[in-house]
């Protein structure tokens, strides 16, 4: 029982242009003492399909989290296209965040409920509270979420659970979770560090398509440089929580990484030789 | 297959010698009067036991004459707990989710604690015993207290359910720019339900043995037959009034065992 929908206007790209990235001076210091960013300024053009590389605990988490604000900046300033993002509070920031899509590396899908209220959470900053706490759904909503599962291929589960999907098909509802925002910047925190390497590359490619398609601004935290390369044209390297790389991915070479990584190449660095 | 270095076994034995006698120690001390314990007396379980003994005798001759008199207040009973439960339920949904941690990270889940915590900490007779006063005798006070015990079981239970459980969606639906009431209504609620449904059935299930009691104090039910044939000494009847209660106890338990089932 597929449903095939005719193209909803306004679902299959982005209500508009990309937004540019721009941190400047950004340092992230956790309540507990631990400094998770120091000192860290860069700015990505609209557009653009940036990775972010560091072994993990090096702050690449935290900095995609300080550009929709789920971590708050201790000093230094973010902007998210007309947005100062460390300013923001409350519906202001909820409006930002709409328009910033996000994936995780955990899926963070609610798995006992549908995949179709899954993606519904996509709508939420388009959507008055009191309609949700209702139960309502609008045919635009609806629309929109049933192009991002198509475009995703996911349309067949939309009334399926979410927990009842596979590794890489859970990643791909979150995918279109993330599509229904109609964002005009799409995140992606180690989308595929849980994932096998078919599959990693499938979403990866998605990631790629919906840059290239959508033309959205996408930055994409990775820990593998094969993946760096191949998807990704420019590379942020982060060691310790400073950025020590800014440059193109693909002619990256084994002696960037060793910087980047502060120690000498291994087999788990690879998508390839680490499987 | 020559020695491998497997490193040694941790000995557990002096930590769980240490556990056995401290626990051995509280026990002895709450049952030392001179330490302030309670007096366990058991020789007078053998001076005394022919008295019980005597009740039990006359309890086991079943009288059946009571049976017509119990179909009336037996089902009060049952919809008391019903309604109870049903009542208990509708409120506690919402005061579960204010209640819990990752679905109001806010203050206010303080108060909504504090507040069932003093719910909580009323025995049910009290409830029933102040009730009946303020709203006659009947079954309304009787449905009352079963709502307010109810509340209390059910609110503990799920919002620590909901505090334990992964709440990784949360950050999907705060990233996506969502209200906590929108995560908590969309996601936060279906990841609950199973927790919150099998919570409801237990306090459907206590409910019944708790509205056999309230009766005593004039809230409804059965239990004020259970005390009119008791001031009687009709041990046959009393017994007969048990086996019924313990027939619709078993038959709620293992309804709501298969329902418990579907939940999952």
């Amino acid at each position: 029982m597929t449903e095939r929908l005719a193209t909803a206007p306004g679902a299959a790209q982005a209500a508009s242009g990309p937004w540019p990235l721009r941190l400047s001076d950004v340092t992230v210091r956790y309540p507990n003492g631990t400094v998770a960013l120091r000192n860290v300024s860069l700015s990505v053009a609209p557009g653009e399909m940036v990775s972010v590389v560091g072994l993990s605990g090096s702050g690449k988490s935290t900095l995609i989290r300080t550009l929709n604000g789920l971590v708050p900046v201790t000093s230094g300033h973010v902007e998210v296209g007309p947005y100062a993002v460390d300013e923001l509070r409350g519906r202001r920031l909820r409006q930002l965040r709409g328009s910033v899509g996000m994936i995780f590396q955990g899926f963070n899908l609610a798995d006992r409920t549908s995949v179709y209220n899954n993606v519904l959470v996509g709508r939420f900053s388009h959507t008055p509270t009191w309609r949700t706490l209702l139960g309502l759904v609008g045919h635009d909503d609806r629309d929109v979420v049933m192009a991002a599962l198509d475009s995703v291929g996911m349309l067949e589960k939309v009334w399926g659970r979410a927990g009842a999907l596979s590794g890489g098909q859970k990643q791909r509802v979150a995918i279109a979770r993330a599509l229904s925002q109609e964002p005009r910047v799409m995140l992606a925190d180690e989308p595929v560090a849980s994932l096998d390497p078919p599959t990693a590359h499938a979403v990866m490619s998605d990631l790629r398509r919906i840059n290239s398609e959508r033309g959205l601004t996408v930055l994409v935290n990775l820990h593998l440089m094969d993946l760096a390369r191949q998807y990704t044209t420019r590379m942020i390297g982060l060691r310790g929580g400073e950025l020590v790389y800014d440059g193109p991915a693909a002619p990256a070479d084994d002696a960037v990484f060793e910087e980047i990584y502060g120690r000498p190449i291994q087999a788990r660095d690879t998508l390839e030789r680490s499987s | 297959m020559t020695s491998l270095p497997v490193p040694r076994r941790p000995r557990s034995w002096p930590r769980v010698a240490a556990v056995v006698a401290v626990i051995a120690a509280i026990t002895a001390v709450t049952v030392t009067p001179a330490l302030g314990g309670i007096r366990v007396d058991l020789g007078a379980i053998a001076r005394n036991w022919h008295y019980g003994a005597h009740h039990l005798a006359q309890m086991a001759q079943l009288d059946f004459s009571i049976l017509p008199r119990t179909a009336k207040p037996l089902l009060e009973t049952l919809e008391m707990a019903v309604v109870g439960a049903a009542v208990a339920a509708a409120l506690a949904l919402p005061l579960s989710l204010w209640a819990a941690r990752p679905t109001n990270p806010g203050p206010s889940r303080r108060a909504v604690r504090a507040v069932l915590n003093v719910v909580r900490s009323v025995p049910d007779l009290v409830y029933a015993t102040l009730l009946v006063a303020m709203v006659g005798v009947g079954a309304l006070p009787g449905v009352l207290t079963l709502v307010l015990f109810d509340l209390g079981v059910v609110v503990k239970l799920v919002s620590e359910a909901i505090d334990s459980a992964d709440s990784s969606y949360m950050e999907a639906g705060h990233a996506a720019g969502g209200t906590q009431t929108q995560i908590n209504r969309l996601t936060a609620a279906p990841q609950a339900w199973p927790a919150y449904g099998s919570q409801v059935l237990y306090s459907l299930e206590l409910n019944v043995r708790i509205s056999a009691v309230l009766g005593l104090v004039g809230a409804g039910g059965i239990g004020r037959l259970i005390d009119e044939v008791r001031g009687f000494y009709r041990y046959g009847a009393l017994a007969v009034i048990i086996l019924e209660i313990l027939v619709v106890v078993i038959a709620i338990e293992v309804a709501s065992n298969v329902l418990r089932k579907r939940l999952r």
